[in-house]
């Protein structure tokens, strides 16, 4: 019997049912679409929902050169609690899944570099083009001489001398369309109403001179609708032409999409400029463009935290966590930032000049909620300090002095592996856990951030709310009676008031305090803004002294990066009504909440690998982790 | 069983693979333009297309002139891929070769990709791995906080004697009463060490505990335990995901080890 035969016909038959089995779609239709009707809904949002919108894989052109291996498939049953091995070999897992999950992948040369690796050397020597074959050579050689590679991509495309092959729109075009339709059918698979919800989304790369302006881009929908686009190329295109894109998507297909820019700490400012990009005034219609677009930014992530700057908020003495090292310059750190430059890339100055452009103009284009994600380019979306698989594939646990090393974007002019941040997660309140009760909690700001801790947050604003609330149904009527996070209050001559509630995350430390952020323009024209500490933990011991209160301690041992819930609170609460309110200012207000003092993961490294960290990052090495929510607006009456 | 020795000719796997190829490309279509032909057809469907491409990109249909300049490229395009053809430039081209490849890696699976499945498939993968998929738990109880265990000792002996448990625990947004949730949202919201050993209590009226979470030590009445202990049913999307990812993973390297084993390799040491 020819054994041979039987080989080759089964081959052949399987492409032949391959090819007449096109249109089936073997995915319940429950998973294809938005989810509505899928599961029952609470009456009001009864959780929050955890989740990372900012993950890279194989797909995206940085990730692939840096050395990932894992494609979207991964990274969908990593963060949905499945165990994957890491490219660099290693078991990983999260100690708790998470509920929903954006890939992200860079929409320009989407699998560019995958391609280009995996092309023989001849073929990249037919290109005629010695970068793209020096490129090709450092890939093949190491996986340091392949991160130095891709280190010279992002500052090539930083400043707009990418290779003709890489950004060819014709041959990525048709590569996107690919890559993309394969990412649509895996994410129907793998999105389960009522447990795990995969979203579609893109990175949007824009960065005039490396100044970071990106974007990730996520979709409501099923890939009902979101087949009938792909992603939109970010070099060579304007925020606007983003904007454009996403109201076609919304007009053509009924569906929906929304903008969440990124690293406005790496901008030099252009990320929330007080003009139009040009330098001319702002116009409403710009305002209003931006506003519909981009409910929410992401406030921290590995790249560092965006809220505030020491230099903008000289007065909290809380500013200031994950600044350093970021804030030198641009991306690439092609162009160094000067202070000046700070007011347009961190979010509490932008929500402020978000009031100001409202006074002037009627519309506020920056009046967004806060979420945290990672922005990791391992495939694996993690945020927590104690499982931290590292910015992309170079530095993974494998690693050992991954905290020491120098970054390789751009130079070594000042960046270190410590000065990574574990990365966050973005919390979003929610009736369940579908597409579309994810994406309308972003779409009403009704999220907030955390730097990797799951704690509980939750915020009504309103008028009259008092201690007596907590013995009633104190939920509904924060629903009913006044507006969660991300809500509008309008002026109504009475100060404003609010129901705050801080769980401590059940399987983490305890907190420390909660503090109430309050930005504002005065009857004077100008922007102002005050941190409020609302509540804490041991009052009756830590009362204020010189306005200020005092610390909580620190229990973390530096020898084996531990540390106990002998100080803070499990829950802190509060009904607060604003002290300093003034009748018809502009105003908004947003918690910061705080934990005690813990590891961060370069302590762990070092307790893990017994590697020595220098005294800088030793310093640097027990933090604060905290939550940001999104803010509630306080508008005067019309 | 012995092989005919023609069969074992490479020639003849080749003949043999080339006319599977062709019959499959003849029956599907795959290749309508005679690469002789002098012939460059863009009929509406054609241009149809490139509108569609223009639109998926752009987000808004072409322009008249726009459409033009589509047609204008694809023509150039179809013209050069043509003289390409005839002057053979498709062979020995490095990028040509790894595309390919890359598609017979991908079709390979691909048909497991789309393939329907049956349930009798599903449900021998489902009991193989019963293991994985027993989280189908899900829990009715009441509880109370206490900020120390002695306290929450206290209070059950108060319990058991009379029944005013509104009365009983300290102040707390967490939730006194879950409803009939999750053993992944029992554990989102009062912590792993706490979801584990509610876990390991008996439905029942009675309080019992305490059991320790991050905010404390808790008494609890368990209502209602329904082990939904893994029902095929109601999983059976997330089976077919993970067969399917299994079997996708399983089919490339098949088809490869298949394709292989027609080889002789030679490597020179």
């Amino acid at each position: 019997m020819p054994i041979a035969w039987q080989k080759f016909a089964l081959v052949g038959i399987s492409s032949l049912v391959l090819a007449a089995c096109d249109d089936l779609v073997a995915v319940d239709a429950s998973q294809t679409g938005d989810g509505t009707d899928t599961i029952e809904l609470a009456e009001f949002p009864d959780r929050p929902y955890w989740g990372d919108t900012h993950l890279h894989t194989d797909n995206s052109i940085d990730a692939f050169g840096f050395g990932v291996r894992l494609g979207p498939e991964e990274a969908l049953r990593f963060a949905s609690g499945e165990e994957v091995t890491a490219t660099t070999g290693a078991q990983a897992k999260l100690a708790r899944p998470l509920d929903f999950l954006v890939i992200a992948d860079h929409s320009d040369g989407l699998g560019a570099t995958r391609r280009l690796y995996d092309a023989p050397r001849i073929g990249v020597v037919a290109q005629n083009d010695e970068t793209l074959l020096r490129w090709y050579d450092m890939m093949h050689e190491s996986p340091e001489q392949s991160q130095l590679a891709i280190a010279e991509l992002i500052t090539a495309a930083a400043n707009g001398n990418l290779p003709e092959a890489l950004r060819d729109p014709e041959t990525q075009a048709e590569n996107t369309r690919d890559i993309w339709n394969t990412q649509l059918g895996l994410l129907d698979r793998y999105n389960r109403p009522g447990v795990f919800t995969a979203l579609a989304g893109f990175e949007w790369t824009r960065m005039p001179d490396g100044n970071n302006l990106h974007r990730v881009v996520m979709f409501r929908d099923g890939s009902d609708k979101t087949s009938q686009v792909v992603p939109f190329p970010g070099i060579d295109s304007t925020p606007e032409q983003l904007w454009d894109y996403m109201a076609a998507y919304a007009e053509n297909t009924g569906g929906q999409a929304l903008a969440i820019p990124h690293n406005s700490n790496l901008s030099n400012g252009l990320m929330f400029e007080m003009t139009m990009p040009d330098g001319s005034p702002m116009t409403a219609a710009y305002a209003a463009k931006r506003a519909a677009a981009e409910p929410v930014v992401e406030v921290t992530q590995i790249k560092g935290d965006s809220e505030t700057h020491p230099f903008l908020s000289p007065n909290d003495e809380m500013a200031g966590f994950g600044v350093t090292g970021w804030e030198l310059g641009n991306l690439p750190l092609t162009a160094r930032s000067t202070p000046e430059m700070y007011a347009g890339s961190y979010i509490r100055e932008a929500l402020k000049r978000g009031l100001s452009l409202e006074e002037q103009l009627g519309v506020n284009p920056y009046a967004f909620g806060m979420i945290g994600s990672t922005d990791s380019h391992t495939a694996l979306a993690t945020g927590d300090e104690d499982n931290f698989w590292g910015k992309h594939t170079g530095n993974e646990p494998a690693n050992e002095n991954r905290a020491m090393e120098a970054q390789n974007l751009g130079t070594r002019k000042g960046r270190f592996g410590w000065h990574y941040l574990a990365g966050g997660y973005a919390a979003a309140w929610a009736r369940g856990n579908t597409r579309a009760e994810i994406f309308d909690a972003f779409a009403r700001r009704e999220v907030y951030a955390t730097t990797g801790p799951r704690m509980s947050v939750r915020m009504f604003g309103g008028f009259g709310f008092t201690e007596e609330d907590w013995d009633g149904d104190w939920v509904r009527k924060g629903y009913t009676e006044g507006v969660p996070m991300g809500g509008e209050l309008t002026d109504g001559g009475t100060a404003p008031s609010f129901i705050i509630a801080a769980l401590k995350d059940p399987d983490g430390a305890n907190l420390d305090r909660v503090q109430m952020v309050k930005g504002w323009l005065d009857a004077s024209g100008e922007l102002q803004e005050q941190v409020y500490d609302v509540v804490w933990s041991d009052m009756e011991n830590r009362a204020r002294s010189g306005g200020k209160v005092p610390s909580v301690g620190d229990t973390v041992n530096r020898e084996n990066a531990t540390y106990t819930n002998d100080i803070g609170a499990a829950e802190l609460r509060s009904v607060w009504t604003d002290p300093d309110y003034e009748e018809g200012e502009r105003a908004f207000y947003y918690l910061r909440v705080l934990e005690i003092p813990t590891p961060r993961w370069t302590l762990f490294d070092a307790v893990r690998f017994g590697i020595t960290l220098s005294e800088d990052a030793m310093a640097d090495a027990v933090a604060q982790e905290r939550a940001y929510t999104s803010p509630i607006w306080l508008k005067p009456s019309a | 069983m012995t092989l005919p020795s023609w069969a074992r000719e490479p020639l003849v796997h080749f003949l043999f693979a080339g006319a599977l190829l062709y019959a499959f490309f003849a029956w599907s279509g795959g290749s309508e333009v005679d690469p002789a032909s002098r012939v460059i057809d863009v009929d509406k469907d054609q241009q149809a297309q490139l509108a569609v491409q223009f639109e998926r990109v752009m987000g808004r249909a072409p322009t008249d002139a726009e459409l033009d300049a589509q047609i204008d490229r694809f023509v150039r395009d179809e013209v050069l891929y043509r003289e390409a053809l005839r002057l053979g430039l498709d062979q020995g081209d490095a990028v040509v070769r790894r595309r390919l490849v890359a598609k017979m890696d991908l079709a390979a699976g691909a048909a497991a990709e789309r393939a329907a499945v049956d349930d009798e498939t599903l449900r021998a993968y489902f009991d193989s791995n019963r293991d994985r998929y027993a989280e189908g738990t899900s829990l009715t109880f009441d509880q109370l906080l206490f900020s120390d265990e002695g306290s929450a000792r206290a209070a059950l002996g108060r319990l058991a004697a009379s029944d005013g448990w509104q009365f009983e625990g300290e102040r707390s947004t967490l939730p006194r009463t879950i409803d009939g949730k999750s053993m992944r949202d029992v554990g989102g919201v009062f912590g792993e060490a706490f979801a584990r050993s509610i876990l390991e209590l008996e439905p029942g009226n009675g309080w019992q505990g305490p059991l320790q979470s991050g905010y404390g030590w808790h008494v609890v009445r368990l209502r209602k335990r329904s082990s939904a202990a893994a029902n095929f049913e109601a999983i059976r999307a997330q089976v077919e995901n993970d067969w399917r990812s299994e079997e996708i993973a399983d089919r490339k390297r098949q088809a490869y080890e298949l394709l292989r084993d027609a080889y002789r390799i030679e490597i020179d040491r």
